[in-house]
């Protein structure tokens, strides 16, 4: 009964292959988290470095509220299921699933109030065996030896060993793969009831998607080391973060064309590449892709699934955005029909992937071969991606607010409004985009506009406003009415692109220094002792504890002192004051709410927060606590 | 019609082939064996007088002096001193096979690879290779004369073929010892809970395997037992007089029944499948 925090963790073989990649997760208390991927993607070697089993290269791995980087697993209170149940074969099931207990050693006082680490008595053994294989109801079979019994039955053993033991959290690796098709459904419930019954936490790692739908609370998508996505079932197949996420989840797969889209007023024209096809859907089903998809040149993937697909030819008569469907073959599963085309009906044979098409219908439907029919599409189950990122080009949460300005001296006409520009934006006269970040759009006084819509995104919610005729997001923590309010600008965040010229960044908010890391004994008067401590241009700043156990951590031996790290601070970790790192400041930014000075350290510039003037020459002292360290070399973020 | 005869034809040539060939072999094995048996039982001792494959005269004789007999030739004390050498490097070489089988098959460490290697060349030289620096070695700690020396060298040198033992540890699943792990048990409780009584064939071959080796070796004990109460049964069979053929016979023969025991002992460990059921594979 337990949370697990994950941070930047990374498991780095030897030979530089990254297994996994900076998974960052926080697993609440009795959720059933499902790790699900393609194998190669990692889950299990997260799993194993949760249960201890294979060593963690860098990061910090919680259970509950320890650091249990460098316990052993016995010590972790946790419990495993293995793929090949890994049962004890000399031992009978009673003995296989008492193991654990025999183990275990429960600190109990004697007489004299001594502590002493004490054995489990044998009834007490043997009374909880006998409750978990009630649960799981193996209680005939406690005497007999595990090459007597059946796939599924051994399985239960090998879950009985786990919950005998009443860990905090449980760890099933691919439990239910070696059973057949029946079994593992039966098998599947099993393990649900069990997380219900247990309330304990559970991380489960699969590869069949099936699984991960059913049985999670919420699903880890993985690939190649890195996480795809994480969320619940249900959102991970509604709102897929990219087309590997699409593609993965959902049988059949999900039907990706290509396309480009182009705006036209109030509708959207999607032009197939692979098809001589061409559909409209309403612009209001895509406010929040960005503007640079809908000029017809950038390809995109437009996804929909099967279900998402219509050859009803009632539904197809009252939609208006159809397509023309070749069908190629069918396979009849009895409740459904899965019917298999292209939507290239010119070239019959030689139909591309990219124009391949799986539509789900009712069952015993008759459709012939070569024929082709008409599809409605749902649009508002419709998927876009980027055809080179594969990222969704329709979040549920935008990145950028793409506005139209005009700007004029020192004011900028924003959706019909005027707004002074802070001295710390410099742009020339004339008309451009303003590309202005969800999350620099805040609640003030600054702009008039109307909340449209709210929704909750993930604990957040995303705002909807209308400006002067124009959507606006904005995240924000509570709930906001739908009606008149006001929004501010965070003028640091704003990305100004003139039509002319090249475009104006925003202020950079991480600053960067190269550094190295080393240790110095001392002696005060307290005694000896160890300082670590970062070397940034030559100048030590001692580092906490916590850190610098983190950085052993990542390394063996002393190789730590002999690497190059970059240390990163955000500009409001820094106070001036003496023996910093000497600086000169460059020049004052001043963004109307904030003032930031830019500081020149070596070669490198610090962007510093600085509510007061600042004289020439600063010396910087950096927040060692609120500090992160990459080490280069193997691009690991080590705190 | 015609194809099935040839068909009977050939497997009645392959039969008769096969079988030709294991009793040319059989007889090539068996004649010796065979023939010392008979000597052994010959009422006349001494080689010169044997005429012909088998003895002129059947007796007892040269098995009861072996026993009653022992003024000059102390067969019961050699047989004593080989039993004493071959159950002590028998049990201590195979724990340490099976330790650093274990190891190599279970942890991965620096220079893993390295020692394996090495330590399987090393264990392809003959013991007697080494012989000279054996004896000065033994010499300087004081170990001639000792049976101790010699248990000393066979259970050192046994662990040289622990590749075998190794081969049977890599097909325990690793997962079963990550099970146990996680269950609560230390590195040496795994080994003694869990592989152990999986490895017990293994255990028991190397058992038999290191006891054969100081049973039936020669060339240690004769390098290094000077003192003839401390013979091996080997040594001291080889100090017999040429007359004495039928009682070195029955020695010979004798010296077989520890070894026939040990191994119908044991032989219901030697199963396959021990590990049956433990993992899918």
């Amino acid at each position: 009964m337990a949370n697990i925090s994950m941070k930047h963790i990374y498991k780095v073989y030897p030979n530089g292959t990254k297994a996994v990649n900076d998974f960052n997760m926080k697993v609440d208390d009795k959720e059933f988290i499902v790790f699900v991927g393609p194998s190669g993607c990692g889950k299990s070697t997260m799993l194993r470095m949760i249960a201890g089993l294979e060593e963690i290269s860098a990061g910090e791995l919680k259970i509950g509220e320890t650091v249990v980087n460098n316990m052993d697993p016995k010590d972790r209170d946790i419990a495993m299921v293995f793929q090949n149940y890994a049962l004890y074969p000399h031992m009978t099931i009673h003995g296989n699933i008492a193991f654990g207990l025999q183990m275990r050693r429960i600190p109990q006082k004697d007489e004299r109030g001594r502590v002493h680490m004490r054995k489990l008595p044998k009834s007490e053994i043997d009374r909880r065996v006998r409750e978990a294989a009630e649960i799981l109801g193996i209680t005939d079979y406690l005497k007999k030896k595990p090459k007597e019994m059946s796939g599924g039955q051994r399985q239960r053993v090998a879950l009985g060993r786990a919950i005998v033991r009443e860990p905090k959290v449980m760890l099933l690796d691919e439990p239910l793969s070696n059973l057949d098709a029946k079994l593992r459904t039966q098998m599947r419930a099993e393990i649900v009831k069990l997380h219900n019954k247990l309330n304990t936490t559970f991380v489960y790692v699969t590869h069949d998607q099936v699984e991960a739908m059913t049985m999670g609370t919420r699903i880890v998508v993985m690939k190649d080391g890195f996480i795809q996505q994480i969320d619940t079932p249900r959102n991970v197949y509604r709102y897929p973060a990219n087309k590997f996420v699409a593609g993965f989840i959902g049988t059949p797969q999900m039907n990706f064309f290509e396309g480009t889209l182009m705006r036209d007023g109030n509708n959207v024209k999607i032009n197939f590449t692979q098809a001589q096809t061409e559909i409209n859907v309403p612009y209001a089903a895509m406010i929040k892709v960005m503007p640079q998809y809908l000029r017809g040149d950038k390809p995109v993937y437009v996804g929909f699934r099967a279900e998402d697909i219509s050859l009803d030819p009632e539904v197809v008569k009252k939609s208006n955005v159809n397509v023309r469907i070749r069908v190629s073959h069918t396979e009849e599963l009895g409740n459904e029909t899965l019917i298999y085309g292209s939507i290239n009906l010119a070239d019959e044979e030689n139909a591309d992937v990219p124009a391949n098409v799986i539509v789900k219908v009712a069952g015993f439907r008759e459709y012939k071969v070569g024929e082709t029919y008409d599809a409605a599409l749902d649009i508002r189950a419709m998927h876009l991606f980027d055809k080179e990122t594969e990222k969704s080009i329709l979040p549920r949460v935008p990145e950028y607010n793409y506005v139209p300005v005009t700007i004029e001296k020192n004011t900028l006409e924003f959706l019909g409004q005027k707004l002074p520009i802070p001295p710390a934006v410099r742009c020339p006269s004339g008309k451009g985009e303003m590309l202005l970040p969800v999350s620099g759009v805040m609640a003030g006084e600054d702009v008039k506009a109307n909340v449209i819509a709210c929704e909750e995104v993930a604990g957040q919610y995303l705002v909807t406003l209308e400006v002067g005729g124009h959507n606006l997001f904005m995240l924000s923590d509570s709930p906001v009415a739908e009606g008149k309010t006001g929004v501010r600008i965070d003028w640091k965040k704003v990305i100004l692109q003139p039509d002319n010229a090249d475009p104006i960044p925003g202020m950079p908010l991480t600053n960067k220094l190269t550094g190295t890391f080393a240790m110095d004994k001392v002696t005060d008067a307290q005694g000896k002792k160890t300082i670590y401590s970062a070397v940034l241009n030559g100048k030590k700043f001692s580092v906490p504890e916590d850190v610098a156990k983190k950085m052993f951590g990542a390394f063996s031996g002393r190789k730590v002192f002999n690497t190059v790290f970059d240390y990163e601070w955000t500009p409001y970790d820094f106070k001036v004051g003496r023996d910093g790192i000497p600086a000169r400041v460059v020049e004052t930014l001043d963004f109307g709410a904030e003032k930031f000075a830019v500081c020149e350290v070596g070669n490198a510039t610090l962007y510093v927060s600085a509510e007061e003037e600042l004289s020439n020459r600063v010396e910087l002292i950096p927040d060692m606590q609120k500090v992160s360290v990459i080490e280069k070399e193997r691009d690991i973020r080590i705190v | 019609m015609k194809k099935k005869g040839g068909l009977l034809v050939r497997k009645a040539v392959d039969a008769t082939l096969t079988y030709a060939i294991l009793i040319v072999v059989c007889a090539i094995f068996l004649f010796p064996i065979l023939w010392l048996v008979l000597a052994s039982f010959s009422k006349t001792g001494s080689i010169y007088s044997f005429k012909g494959f088998f003895p002129a005269q059947y007796s007892f004789d040269s098995f009861r002096k072996l026993f009653t007999d022992t003024d000059m030739y102390n067969y019961p004390k050699w047989f004593a001193n080989t039993l004493i050498v071959s159950l002590g490097s028998s049990v201590i070489g195979t724990a340490l096979t099976i330790l650093t089988a274990y190891c190599m098959s279970r942890f991965r460490f620096k220079s893993r690879k390295a020692i394996m290697k090495t330590t399987l060349v090393l264990g392809m030289f003959p013991s007697f290779m080494a012989m000279t620096a054996v004896y000065l070695l033994m010499t300087q700690f004081n170990m001639i004369n000792n049976h101790f020396g010699l248990i000393l060298i066979y259970s050192a040198g046994a662990p040289m073929g622990y590749l075998t033992q190794k081969g049977f540890f890599d097909t325990i699943s690793y997962s079963i010892d990550e099970a146990a792990r996680i269950d609560g048990a230390s590195n040496a409780q795994v080994f003694a809970r869990i592989t152990m009584p999986l490895a017990a064939p293994m255990i028991v071959y190397t058992l038999l395997s290191s006891f054969v080796w100081p049973w039936s070796d020669f060339i240690l004990p004769k390098l290094l037992l000077k003192n003839k109460e401390l013979y091996t049964v080997a040594v001291g069979l080889m100090s017999l007089d040429n007359t004495e053929f039928s009682r070195f016979a029955a020695g010979a023969v004798f010296i077989a029944v520890p070894i026939v025991i040990f191994y119908f002992g044991l032989s219901k460990f030697l199963i396959n499948g021990l590990s049956a059921g433990a993992v899918k594979q």
